[in-house]
């Protein structure tokens, strides 16, 4: 959420326009170009059958995975543990993803067009001024989204399995396929599923923060945060107050390292916080955020308990042979916000645009190569956001004085449009210079004035 | 740990949320004056309640209390916890000059000029107090207070003209010596001394080292924050590595 373009603090490669919607791209290369390796040029036609791709996991990121990959003409099998899974998360999408991904309107239950932002000293700060009638933050219950893509991927030609992916064996040779093993569920057997195999030539591991599928190419582990959540139904007329607002809250009381959030559902709120660094007193850090969201959740229910981690940066490995990671998966959800949603899905579907141009719709075997592309784009495209956001999370979340400056400039104008400009269209927007040099100087002034009054603070208990 | 997991439990299936909390009878009411002395108040208070490190709980919400030895300390704690909750609901913060969620500066006149000292003192004890004891936040009465209607020459005057008094006379020591134990070995004047390049790259790392290094602990600090800069582009480049190496 808050992604600024501070042009003037960092040296970012600064990409230019990029349009939200990406085409998938028909290769120009001849049959006879040496200059690259082209793998695919060199990786037989697999003749009478198509492209085999096994996408393991159903969320956002299978999901979209699964529909590109069927489009484009290769055979999809989409393998899902739970296909009424109630995933435990923020819930909260961008407004560019409905239309990148062509979601319907009802499937968002909520639209979100004003933030308030709540420092340690509970100075709050309404953000949204700036935002377009048109304009919102979509929040959406993932088992409505997660089976949406789903079906519209089974709609496509994907076979969806309701399947638990146990583990994979690596190819012998070159053009070898996986075997992968997963437990079929299926309504007669009652629960213990029935142990299958399949053989698929490439597998896109989609299936979130505690991958199966990074496990067995050895991808590596990643730090997380754990992100702890209880959904209180609060009576009507603090839920008017709801409607359309989120509230973040910040504090060392509440997160060390993170923040505090209370977000409207459909018809409850989700009040939660989330840490990295002190995982054992999360459930402190609840008590904190209940207590300070306590008059405007006063006479709430709290009707569910429930905790989910949240990778706070990508894998080692993300891509291994013919085995690509995408979404929670490959750790992509970006620091300060912990927004994931959106990258998993753009990523399940530029995975899957590699594997099928480098496949020629699923007429040639991929490469390695091939799925590197992948990498390559989804770098380039989003490096600059991440590392903004990652820059933002150093400065602002460091400590009460910097959470206090951090509040102080969302009151800004400028700093609001930019905030919202870049997490709702998923662009490192370049702003106005000479406006970008006043906030750099604001920025500097809050923080140095919210550093000299904490050292004020200390001197009192001392 | 099951204890504290049991303890913590009571609240989280709280159905309703009640504002009525057992008055405990310990902590004294009272509104927060000017005084030092309402802390010491609040530590003794809590100290009276068992356990040295539970009274390190209240002043700073470390998870110490949490991390320390077993049953004894997690009860306390639960216990300052009730406390501390019923504290806040029985004092917030209240100030008289602190009205409608910010500080009325007329309150805060002295010899007809607003007295910019006073706003920051009060401001930073109302931070700490908010600090040992979170508030929830409210819509009733919002808290609308910002740093910047006080004007850039009272921080000025009141922080960083005493900071750079203290590093101007490190630098200027500093300069005195180094320019005598130059002048010493090698007999170049001070004139001459900053005629020449390697000099002059000697005074710029002395006034750097002055501008960096406050504390011994700083080394150390800046060598992490160098490495931070750095480190999550590495993590994201990790990938690629490891494609280097496989050729």
């Amino acid at each position: 959420m808050a992604s600024i373009a501070l042009k003037t603090f960092t040296g970012l490669r600064q990409s230019s326009e990029k349009t939200p919607h990406f085409a998938v791209q028909r290769p120009t290369k001849t049959h006879f170009q040496k200059a690259r390796i082209v793998a695919s040029k060199t990786s037989p036609k697999l003749g009478n059958r198509n492209l085999r791709v096994a996408v393991i996991g159903g969320g956002p990121a299978g999901g979209s995975a699964a529909e590109t990959l069927a489009k484009g003409g290769v055979e999809t099998f989409l393998i899902e543990r739970k296909l009424d899974n109630c995933k435990p998360c923020g819930g909260a999408i961008p407004l560019c993803m409905v239309g990148e991904f062509d979601l319907p309107l009802d499937i968002i239950d909520r639209k979100v067009t004003k933030m308030k932002m709540i420092s340690p000293s509970n100075v709050a700060v309404d953000i949204g001024r700036t935002l377009k009638p048109h304009e919102y933050i979509g929040m959406v219950r993932r088992e409505i989204l997660d089976a949406y893509l789903r079906d519209r991927a089974a709609e496509n030609g994907a076979k969806v399995i309701n399947g638990l992916f146990l583990k994979m064996d690596l190819p012998g040779d070159r053009n070898a396929p996986y075997l992968l093993h997963y437990t079929e569920y299926n309504g007669t057997k009652g629960g213990v599923g029935e142990k299958k195999t399949l053989e698929v030539d490439a597998v896109i591991g989609a299936d979130g923060a505690n991958s199966r599928v990074a496990k067995s190419i050895g991808s590596g582990d990643y730090e997380y945060a754990i992100a702890f959540q209880e959904r209180v139904r609060i009576p009507e007329d603090k839920m008017a107050y709801y409607e359309n607002l989120a509230e973040m809250y910040v504090g060392d009381d509440v997160s060390p390292d993170f923040y505090g959030w209370v977000f409207p559902k459909c018809d409850h709120v989700a009040v939660g916080t989330g840490t990295v660094t002190h995982k054992g007193d999360i459930k402190k850090f609840q008590l904190a955020t209940r207590n300070r969201a306590r008059d405007k959740i006063m006479g709430g229910q709290i009707i569910r308990v429930e905790a989910h981690p949240i990778p706070e940066h990508p894998r080692p490995r993300r891509l291994s042979g013919r085995v690509a990671l995408v979404g929670d998966a490959a750790g992509y959800v970006t620091k300060c916000s912990g927004e994931g949603i959106y990258f998993a899905a753009k990523s399940g579907r530029m995975c899957a645009e590699a594997v099928v141009e480098g496949s020629e719709n699923g007429k040639r075997m991929v490469e390695e190569s091939d799925l590197r592309k992948y990498l390559e784009k989804w770098d380039k495209t989003y490096w600059p956001t991440y590392k903004v956001l990652d820059l933002l999370q150093k400065v602002f979340y460091r400590s009460n004085p910097a959470r206090e400056a951090f509040v102080e400039m969302c009151a800004d104008e400028y700093v609001q449009k930019m905030t919202f400009d870049s997490y709702l269209y998923k662009t490192v927007v370049p702003g106005n210079p000479l406006e970008d040099l006043k906030l750099a100087v604001n920025t500097i002034g809050s923080l140095v004035r919210a550093n000299a009054l904490r050292r004020e603070m200390e001197k009192l208990s001392s | 740990m099951s204890i504290s997991m049991a303890l913590f439990s009571p609240h989280a299936s709280l159905s309703p949320y009640s504002s009525s909390h057992s008055v405990v009878t310990h902590k004294p009411l009272f509104t927060l004056r000017p005084k030092r002395s309402s802390f010491v108040i609040s530590a003794a208070a809590s100290d009276g309640n068992g356990g040295a490190g539970v009274a390190v709980s209240v002043a700073e919400e470390q998870p110490k209390a949490e991390a320390a030895n077993g049953p004894v300390a997690a009860a306390s704690a639960s216990a300052v916890e009730t406390e501390e909750e019923a504290a806040v609901v029985l004092n917030s913060f209240k100030d008289p000059r602190w009205v409608n969620g910010t500080w009325e500066l007329k309150q805060f006149e002295k010899d007809g000029k607003t007295d910019w000292d006073a706003v920051i003192d009060a401001e930073a004890r109302r931070r700490k107090w908010l600090e040992d004891n979170p508030e929830s936040s409210s819509n009733d009465d919002p808290v609308v207070f910002d740093t910047s209607i006080i004007p850039w020459w009272a921080w000025m005057k009141r922080f960083h003209l005493p900071e750079a008094e203290l590093l101007n006379g490190r630098a200027a020591m500093i300069g005195f010596f180094m320019a005598y134990f130059v002048d010493s070995l090698t007999g170049v004047g001070l004139v001459d001394q900053m005629g020449n390049f390697f000099c002059k790259t000697l005074l710029f790392i002395a006034v750097l080292g002055v501008l960096l290094i406050r504390k011994n602990e700083d080394i150390e600090t800046l060598k992490k924050l160098i490495e931070e800069t750095t480190f999550y582009d590495k993590q994201w480049q990790a990938t690629w590595q490891d494609e280097t190496k496989k050729d």
